[in-house]
This record gives structure tokens, sequence and C-alpha cells, in this order.
């Protein structure tokens, strides 16, 4: 029998009061007038030159001449307004007058001109198209700028508004410098956190609070965490802090506020090109049939995803037209496969004497939850008879064999917002583009020729050259679009008014008032 | 004496000199294109074949290993560990902005295993079979049981999100500390009250204990003064080896606290495959490993005369 004794029952006791009266931290004190913000990796230093700092915090402090609207309308930036020349050469920039970079530089067409040439026409950034294809800049005016082409690029005015290296420093700005005509300012950078105050010279709305501290929370559940104990105040956003679904579902039950909103890139399952299982269409529709996409939107982004089987979601430009998602049909993919030539049922296929078995690569760490969306896969084809084999990899890995096509199935993405539809068009559907690790999703003879066509296709024509591919892709079942994730954001009661940021490469400040 | 010294010295420089072989081999075997996770952080989508193999060529990784192995070791003898391939900096200064930071986790950590497994063990040698020794042998197998990401989880969710008492991840005043403390303080805690304990009760009934009792001693009088002191090396060895352990412990801690400790980067060179940042943390973990147990071995040569003797035949 177990005794206690006297002094522990009062230790005990006194141990349990001194508890409940230590104070609570309001971890909100302090911090009436700012935004904290979890960032999954630090900032950086902003360069724009460099691919290294954290793609989402240019936007806070560099404005660019267009920015991105919904749908992917253009809307003015620096430049208030732009006229590309009839022939597609030359496109002439009216810029914001009364602007002036956060050092005191004016943002005038020498400015702008100093800029431009960082990157227009050098080799590194030869991936953008406009880089590619400049030849000259012409100064008209003190606020007028014309950039001369080689070549007319029909993305340009888009390929304007990604992150970097287009967006906009002070001429004077010392190495190291991030000095931007933006919103804000940054105070301070380190490897824990980046404070950002607010330019109250900003030539447009003004965010409602002074200061913006982005902290560096490297673990998912920390964030979460951070955020229950109001801590933080926004965690989300693919390239911010990633919050996965699983997560968003339990914050909603925690009194915070979760936002979703259609996204604009797309999971795809891609084909091997080079495998010669996956040149059997056959084999592809019977993939392609066999899926159960909105059990995958449902069961393993909790719905926070939208089943889809087109390559672009609606909410990028010229993303063509809907294609309803087809319900799962064992049969028809089985179907499929026996007027493919291949014999066999729901135990397995053969053909020639070669039994159907599929290399699955998946890499957690290139696609965080691809090995469950992979196994769920798997459990449906097997009900086809597709007999898939998963191979987990690490991204090293998973960036070797990607671009060499060494696989039969395995995972892709879109670029999404802004730097679709023509960035993953160009880079993952052209066989003479050179992705390096990232590899493509799908490259024909055929469908390089309508590629070219559509990214050199302006106007009116665009839409139409667009479809051309997206129709191509789907009578030949290049690819396997399976979801569009939606972009997840959850938000601690003291901010109103959140309103998602333009592109997932931004940070949401705008709207939010705090209480 | 200085000859059995500086044979433990050179065998740990051996040791080392192994390890870091052992490690870079490990490193660099493991399958992937590092060179085209470094284009593509580079260039983005602008990372192709050709920057690819430039990268390959330029950190001379088509060299033979050993080539590889000795143009390395070459440069960490003069403190040069190259540059990380994912942050861009040197390895150098990456190490001058964490390591205060992971060794205030690990002294603090220390410092409290150290205090909580002397109290909790005497305590239960003390209280020998009653029912504050039962407690604390069931709160040592816990705590020597439970994964210390749990641990954190938990602690997180009680004192910060519960009870709001102490903030749940960065540096921010003393009391940010408390729990990352904790938490790596568990499990090494729990592992030495349960050496403590033992040993006491092992030696509370050695002829000299006896002799104490006999002298009208009291219980605790005989376990403070005489028992205690007898514990010292076993005590002392298990610690050193908790301790260095307690740097595993740290990769997980700083991750889930937010601390910008070389644990924390270690995971993310892992992430990232930037072997030049594993291979400079893995050979200062080795370098931590070996110190601090050279540092028990002569500790104790010092403290028990039987260890300085020479082994005979």
């Amino acid at each position: 029998m177990l005794k206690l004794d006297r002094r522990s029952f009062l230790a005990t006791t006194a141990g349990l009061s001194f508890l409940t009266v230590l104070p609570r931290i309001a971890f909100a004190d302090g911090h009436a007038d700012t935004l904290r913000v979890a960032i999954a990796g630090e900032t950086g230093d902003l360069d724009l030159l460099q691919n290294v700092s954290t793609l989402s915090s240019y936007s806070a402090v560099f404005d660019a001449l267009i920015h991105y609207g919904p749908g992917g309308a253009l809307e003015p930036g620096l430049a208030t307004a732009w006229t590309i020349a009839e022939d597609g050469l030359s496109i002439s920039f009216d810029l914001r007058e009364g602007v002036s970079f956060t050092d005191g530089t004016p943002f005038d067409a020498t400015a702008a001109e100093w800029n431009l040439k960082r990157w227009m026409g050098v080799a590194d950034f030869s991936w953008i198209g406009i880089a590619d294809a400049f030849d000259s800049i012409v100064i008209d005016a003190p606020n007028k700028i014309t950039v001369k082409l080689k070549r007319p690029v029909p993305a340009a005015l888009l390929e304007l508004i990604i992150v970097r290296p287009v967006r906009f420093l002070s001429p004077k700005a010392a190495a190291g410098q991030p000095i931007g005509t933006g919103p804000w300012i940054v105070e301070s950078y380190s490897s824990t956190e980046t404070v950002l105050v607010r330019n109250d010279a900003y030539w447009g709305d003004k965010p409602a609070f002074g200061r913006m501290e982005l902290k560096v929370v490297p673990d998912e559940l920390a964030r979460a965490n951070a955020l229950r104990a109001g801590e933080l105040d926004v965690i989300g956003g693919d390239w911010v802090a990633a919050l996965s679904p699983r997560r968003a579902q339990a914050l909603a039950g925690e009194g915070m506020t979760i936002v979703a909103e259609p996204g604009t890139a797309t999971t795809i399952l891609g084909f091997s090109p080079q495998s010669p299982m996956m040149q059997d269409k056959a084999v592809r529709d019977a993939i392609f049939l066999g899926i159960d996409r909105a059990a995958v939107a449902t069961v393993l982004f909790e719905g926070f995803a939208d089943p889809t089987v087109d390559i672009f979601p609606a909410t990028v430009p010229t993303a063509g037209s809907r294609t309803p998602v087809p319900a799962r049909d064992v049969a028809a993919a089985q179907a499929a496969l026996t007027a493919g030539g291949w014999a066999g049922d729901a135990a397995g296929w053969t053909k020639d004497g070669t039994a159907l078995e599929i290399a699955f690569l998946v890499s957690e760490e290139s696609f965080p939850g691809s090995r469950r969306i992979a196994e769920m896969i798997q459990g449906m084809l097997m009900e086809v008879g597709v007999k898939t084999n998963i191979e987990t990899v690490d991204n090293a890995t998973m960036h070797d064999r990607r671009p060499k096509f060494d696989y039969d199935l395995t995972f892709f993405g879109t670029y999404g917002a802004p730097y679709d539809p023509h960035g993953s068009l160009g880079a993952s559907f052209v066989t003479a583009s050179d992705t390096g690790p990232d590899g493509k999703i799908y490259v024909h003879p055929d469908l390089d020729a309508l590629v070219a066509t559509a990214l050199e296709t302006g106007g009116d024509a665009r839409e139409g050259a667009m479809q051309a591919v997206y129709d191509w892709l789907r009578t030949n079942t290049a690819a396997c679009p399976l979801v569009v994730t939606q972009r997840l954001w959850a938000v601690h009661p003291r901010v109103a008014g959140f309103t998602l940021p333009a592109t997932d490469y931004d940070l949401p400040f705008k709207g939010i008032t705090l209480g | 004496m200085q000859r059995m010294f500086m044979r433990r010295v050179v065998l740990a420089l051996l040791l080392m000199l192994a390890a870091t072989a052992l490690t870079f081999w490990l490193v660099t075997a493991a399958p992937g294109n590092v060179a085209a996770l470094i284009a593509e952080r580079a260039a983005g989508a602008g990372a192709d074949g050709e920057m690819i193999a430039k990268i390959a060529d330029d950190l001379g990784l088509n060299d033979p290993l050993p080539v590889r192995y000795a143009r390395w070791l070459g440069d960490a003898l003069t403190g040069d560990f190259g540059v990380s391939l994912r942050t861009g900096k040197p390895m150098a200064e990456e190490f001058a902005e964490r390591i205060p930071m992971t060794l205030a986790l690990l002294t603090g950590g220390g410092v409290l295993a150290l205090v909580l497994s002397l109290a909790m063990g005497i305590a239960g040698a003390a209280s020998n079979g009653g029912i504050v020794d039962r407690l604390l042998h069931g709160m040592a197998l816990i705590g020597a049981s439970t994964p210390n990401f749990f641990v954190a989880a938990m602690l997180v969710i009680v004192f910060s999100v519960w009870l709001g008492m102490v903030p749940t991840f960065g540096v921010s005043g003393l009391t940010s500390w408390l729990l990352p403390w904790i938490t790596i303080a568990l499990f090494p805690a729990s592992v030495l009250a349960r050496v403590v304990r033992v040993n006491l009760q092992d030696t509370m009934s050695r002829p000299f204990a006896t002799t104490g009792f006999a002298k009208g001693l009291t219980r605790r009088a005989v376990l403070l003064r005489e028992a205690l002191p007898n514990i010292a090396i076993p005590y002392m060895t298990t610690f050193g080896a908790q301790f260095t352990l307690m740097i595993i412990g740290a990769i997980v801690v700083e991750r889930v606290f937010g601390l910008n400790g070389v644990g924390a980067f270690f995971i993310e060179a892992i992430r990232f495959r930037d072997f030049i940042g594993m291979q400079a943390t893995l050979t200062l973990f080795v370098v931590f490993f070996v110190s601090i147990n050279l540092l028990v071995d002569l500790l104790a040569m010092l403290a028990d005369p039987r260890l300085r003797r020479p082994k005979k035949a």
C-alpha cells in the first residue's frame, strides 16, 4: 500500500499552486501594431540576382512594373500604362511619377534602365523570354522608357511580374542592401527573424499596421502551436510556410480562421516519355481512368484540393476550356488495356509476354505528402490490375533521375501564378528546353511544335493556340492531372480582414487590421 | 601518467581521423546528383545541363574519392571547412553563428540533467522502496522511453498553448530556454537517475557504509557522505556518454523550438544534400564526441588512481 506522507503532500500542493499563479504571457502585448508571420526559412538579403533568398519576401520590399491581379489580370505597378508595338518588337512603359526608393533615390527612367539592364540580355537570365529577346532600352522621357526586342515575346508582360530578377532596386543600394519602392522597408534580418517597417512614403495603399515580423519557424507543428499560443498571427502559403490540410483542419476546430481559396498550381502524375511501358497509350489511359481524383482530394487533402484533369486551373490566364472530371471507371480502364492488346484482369495484365508493372518514383522531400498519394493511387490501380512499385528516394536522387526520365510514373507540379501557363509550358513540355534537375512532364515532337506556336502567338489568337496544346495533351493522355491544391492559410483571431496575397509568392498584409 | 595521457590523446586524434574518413565516404556515396541540386538553387528554372556539369567540375565532384578526402582534410586542418552549398556562407561563419546557440542548449540541458538526476537518484535511494522511490522509478522509466519530439510537443501544448507561460519557439529571454532544456535533459536525466539510484543502493551495502551505520550515522548521512562520493566514477562516465548523445537530441529540439543552432543546420543540410555542410557538421559532432569522452577519461584517471596504473599482462 502506497502512502503519501504529509511532507510530500505539502510539497506537491505547493508546486501545483506555484504553477497556477505564474503569470500567463500575453504574447500579443507590445505587438498591437505588428503582424507576425511565420516563414519556413530565413529571408536572406533579398538579392534580386541570386536564387538564395526566400521568394515570398521580395514583393513586400520591391515593386514590379506590373502587378498580378485576380485571374492573372495585369494591374499597374511602377508602370501606370504600357503599349506593345504592333510588330511586338517594342514595349513602351509610362513610369509612375513621384515615386522614390526608400533611400530617397527617385524612381525614373534612368533608375528603370539601370535595373532592367542588370538582367535583360544577360545569359544567366535567358530562361526569361524578354531577357533572351532583349535588344535595347530607349529613354523616351524622364518617366517613359521603351524596351526593344529582337523578336516578339507574347508573355513579356507576365514575365515582368515574376519575383526576381525583374523587380526594382535602388541604383544607390550597396551590395546586400534590399532597398526598393515597396510598402515595406527591411529594418533588420537574421537567420531567425526579418523585421519590416512600413514605408510611409509608399505610393500605393499603405498597410494598416506599422511593423511586420517574419519569424523563421521551420517546423510545421511548431508554427501551428505558436499560432495557437498567440505568438504568431498568420501561418501558411506554399512558398511562405506551408500549412498541411490535416493541420488546417485541426486549427479550424480550435478557433483559428482557415482561409482556403482555389490554387494556381496543378499536381500532375507524369508519364515518362522514354519508358517503353508508358509509351503505350493504353497504359496511360488505364491509369488516367483508374484514379479517383475526388477521393484523393477529399481523403488526402482533407477537401483542400480540387480534382482536375486540366493542366492548368482556371485561376491562371489562358488556361483553356474546362474538362469535366470523370468519375473513376475501373471497367473503362480495363477496357482500354484490352483494346491496347493487353490480356488479363484485376489479377494482372500481360502483353507479348511482358507483365504490366510500373515503377513509381516518389520523393517526400521534393513533394511532401507524395508517398501517401502514391500509396492511394497504387491501391486504385491494383484494382484495375496494374501493379505499381513505389520507390521512395531523396531529393537529390529525384533531381538526378527525373531529367533522365528514369521512372515510369512520378509527380510534377506546375509553377503556378504568375509563372503560368507560359512558364510551365515552355519548360516542362518542350524537348529542347533544358530544365536541369526539374525534368519535364512530357515531351513529343508534335507537342514541341504546338507549344512553340502557342508561346509565340500573341493577341486574340493566343488563346486558341494554347487550347491546341491542351487538346493535344488530353487527346494523347500525355499527362495525368490529379488535383489543384488550394491556397491555405490559418489566421489568429486578432487578425481581421485577412486577404490572400495575389500569388503564393507574396506575403499577406493588404487589407489586414490588427485587434 | 603523462605517457598514458598522451596515449589517450593520440588515440582520440586517430579516432577523429578515421571517423571523418568514414563520414566523408558515407556522405559522398549517397545517391543523387548534388550538382543538379546546386544548379537548381542557383538558377531556378534557368538551371541546365551545362551549368550542372560546370558545378560538378568546379567542386571537384568528378575526382576520385581519396583525392577529394585528402583535399578536404588539408583544408579542414587549416580551419577551412568550405562554403555551405545551401546558404552560400563559409562553414566557419555558420559555426560561429550557430555553435553558441547549441552550446547554450547543451549546457543548460546538461546542468539540468545533472541536477535532476542527482536529486531523483538520491531521493529514490533515501526513500528506499517508499512511495517517492517508486514514483521516481516510474518517472525515470517514462522519461527514458519517451521520444524527445513527443516530449517537446506535449510541453509546448501544456506550458505554452494551455498555460501560456513560456514561448513556443525562438530565444526571447531565459524563460524561452526552459522547454528546450527540459526536453533535451529528460532522457539523460532519467538514465542518470537510475545510475545514481542503483549505484547508491549497491554502495550502501558495501562494508564502509555498514561501518558508517555502526558509528551511529543516519541513513541520509551515510548516503551523502560515504556512498555518494563512491559513485562519482560510474556517474561521471555515464554522464559523459549521455552528454555527448544530447547533440543528437539537439537536432530535433532545435528544429522544434526554432533555435538556430548546429542541429537545425544539420537537418537542413541533409534535406538539401549540402554535403559540404553535412561533412563539416559531422566533423564537429565527431570532435565533440571524442573530446568529451577524452575529457571524461582523463578526469576519471585523475579521480581514481586505479585507472592510472599501467595494465599488467
